[in-house]
C-alpha cells in the first residue's frame, strides 16, 4: 500500500466558500477539509479480473448463498404464534362482521334453515315409524310365541290328567267289585283285611 | 344495538324453526310498508319493527334496556336460548302442541315437566326431542318444552312418565323477574 500523503494549507475556512478560482476547493472538490488523501480505487480486483468464459466472482458469491428452508419443508412442528395455528385469516376479505339486514338475504337463510329442519323432522318421523313397525312385529311374534307355549302347556296338562284317569288304584276307587258282594252273600259286610295286634 | 350477522341469524332461525312451522310470516312485510327485523343488544335478540329500531338508534347501547319482543339470548359459545318472552310468537305458528289438563297447569307453571297423566291431548305424529308449545285446555299458551318421546311411544307410557321436558313457562315472569330483561 502506498503511504498517504498529507498536505496542510493556510486558512482552510476561507478556501471552502471563497469562490476564488485558484483556491483549493475549486481544485479538489467539496470533501477537502485540509487533509488530502491519495485516491484509491475501492475495488480494483473486480475491474481487473474479467476474463471471458469464466463466471464473475460476484455471481459466484451470490450463488453460494445458502438456501433457507421453511419449517414446513423440514417437517418441524408449528410453534404457537400470536394467532393460533390453524386459524388462517382470509386475505382480501372485509374486516369485521357482515350484517344481515335486508329481506332477501334473510329469506335465503330462512329457506335454507327451514329446509334443513324439515328434513331432520322428516327423517326422525320415518325412523320413528320404522321403529314402531319393528316393535309391532316383535310384539306380535312374542304374542304368538306366548300363545303357542300356553297351548303346549295346556296340552301337557290335559295329557297328565288323562294319564291319571287311566291309572286307578283298586283301594281308592269308588267302584266296588261285584264279586265280593257275591262271595259274601246276603251279608253285605265288606271283607276285612287281616290285622295283627299286640296286646 | 346492531343487526345480526349471518351466523347469528342462522342460529336464531334454527331454534325458532324447531318450534314454529311458518317462519316466513315472521319477516313478511306489513300492510303499512314496515317490516319486523332482528336486533342484538347486550347478547339479547329482539324482534322489533324496523321503524322502531331506527328510532331506538338515538338511545345509547347502555341506556337501552329493551325494545320490541325479546326472543332470547345468544350465549358466548354461539348458541341461542329462547326466553319465555318469545312465547306469543312461538304459540302463533306452533309446529307441535300439547294441551295440559287443569290439574297439570299449576305444576307446569311452577317449573315441572309435563307428565302423561296431565296431558289432555297432543299433536299427532310428533317425533321425540322436538319443540312443543304447551297450552291449557282453554288454548292459552303456558310455555314451551321438548318432547321426551314420540306420540306413539308416549301412548304406551305409564301415567307418571314424563312426556315433555320444560324449557320455559309463564311462571318465569315471577321467578326470574330480576334477570329476565337485564343481567
Amino acid at each position: 500500500m502506498a503511504p498517504s500523503r498529507t498536505k496542510t494549507i493556510k486558512n482552510k475556512h476561507a478556501a471552502n466558500g471563497s469562490g476564488i478560482r485558484g483556491s483549493i476547493k475549486s481544485k479538489n472538490g467539496p470533501q477537502s477539509d485540509g487533509v488530502l488523501k491519495s485516491k484509491k480505487n475501492p475495488n480494483p480486483r473486480v475491474q481487473t479480473t474479467n476474463v471471458k468464459g469464466r463466471p464473475k466472482i460476484a455471481e459466484l458469491l451470490k450463488k453460494k448463498k445458502q438456501r433457507v428452508y421453511s419449517a414446513k419443508e423440514l417437517g418441524i412442528q408449528d410453534l404457537n404464534m400470536v394467532t393460533p395455528i390453524g386459524v388462517v385469516k382470509p386475505k382480501g376479505k372485509k374486516k369485521g362482521k357482515v350484517f344481515v339486514d335486508d329481506r332477501e338475504s334473510m329469506t335465503t337463510i330462512l329457506a335454507i334453515v327451514e329446509a334443513q329442519k324439515n328434513g331432520q323432522i322428516e327423517s326422525k318421523m320415518i325412523k320413528a315409524r320404522q321403529m314402531e313397525e319393528i316393535r309391532e312385529a316383535r310384539r306380535l311374534e312374542a304374542e304368538a310365541k306366548d300363545a303357542e307355549r300356553k297351548e303346549k302347556f295346556d296340552e301337557t296338562k290335559d295329557s297328565m290328567r288323562n294319564k291319571r284317569k287311566r291309572y286307578v288304584k283298586p283301594e281308592e276307587s269308588d267302584h266296588v267289585d261285584v264279586k265280593d258282594f257275591v262271595a259274601s252273600g246276603t251279608n253285605a259286610v265288606m271283607a276285612k283285611k287281616k290285622r295283627v295286634s299286640f296286646a | 344495538m346492531r343487526p345480526l350477522t349471518e351466523e347469528e341469524t342462522k342460529v336464531v332461525f334454527d331454534k325458532l324453526a324447531s318450534y314454529t312451522s311458518d317462519l316466513k310470516s315472521l319477516i313478511a312485510p306489513l300492510d303499512d310498508g314496515d317490516r319486523f327485523v332482528f336486533r342484538l343488544n347486550h347478547a339479547r335478540v329482539y324482534y322489533v319493527r324496523l321503524s322502531i329500531a331506527n328510532i331506538a338508534t338515538s338511545v345509547s347501547r347502555d341506556a337501552l334496556l329493551s325494545l320490541g319482543t325479546c326472543l332470547g339470548k345468544l350465549t358466548k359459545t354461539g348458541k341461542f336460548r329462547l326466553h319465555i318472552t318469545a312465547l306469543p310468537i312461538l304459540a302463533e305458528h306452533a309446529r307441535y302442541k300439547i294441551w295440559v289438563k287443569e290439574n297439570g297447569a299449576q305444576p307446569f307453571l311452577y317449573g315441572s315437566n309435563v307428565v302423561k297423566a296431565h296431558v289432555g291431548r297432543w299433536s299427532e305424529d310428533c317425533p321425540e326431542h322436538s319443540g312443543v308449545v304447551v297450552f291449557n285446555m282453554a288454548d292459552i299458551p303456558l310455555g314451551f318444552g321438548v318432547t321426551s318421546r314420540s306420540s306413539a311411544e308416549a301412548r304406551r307410557l305409564d301415567p307418571t312418565g314424563i312426556v315433555c321436558f320444560r324449557q320455559a313457562d309463564c311462571g318465569e315472569y315471577l321467578r326470574d323477574e330480576d334477570t329476565l330483561f337485564a343481567g
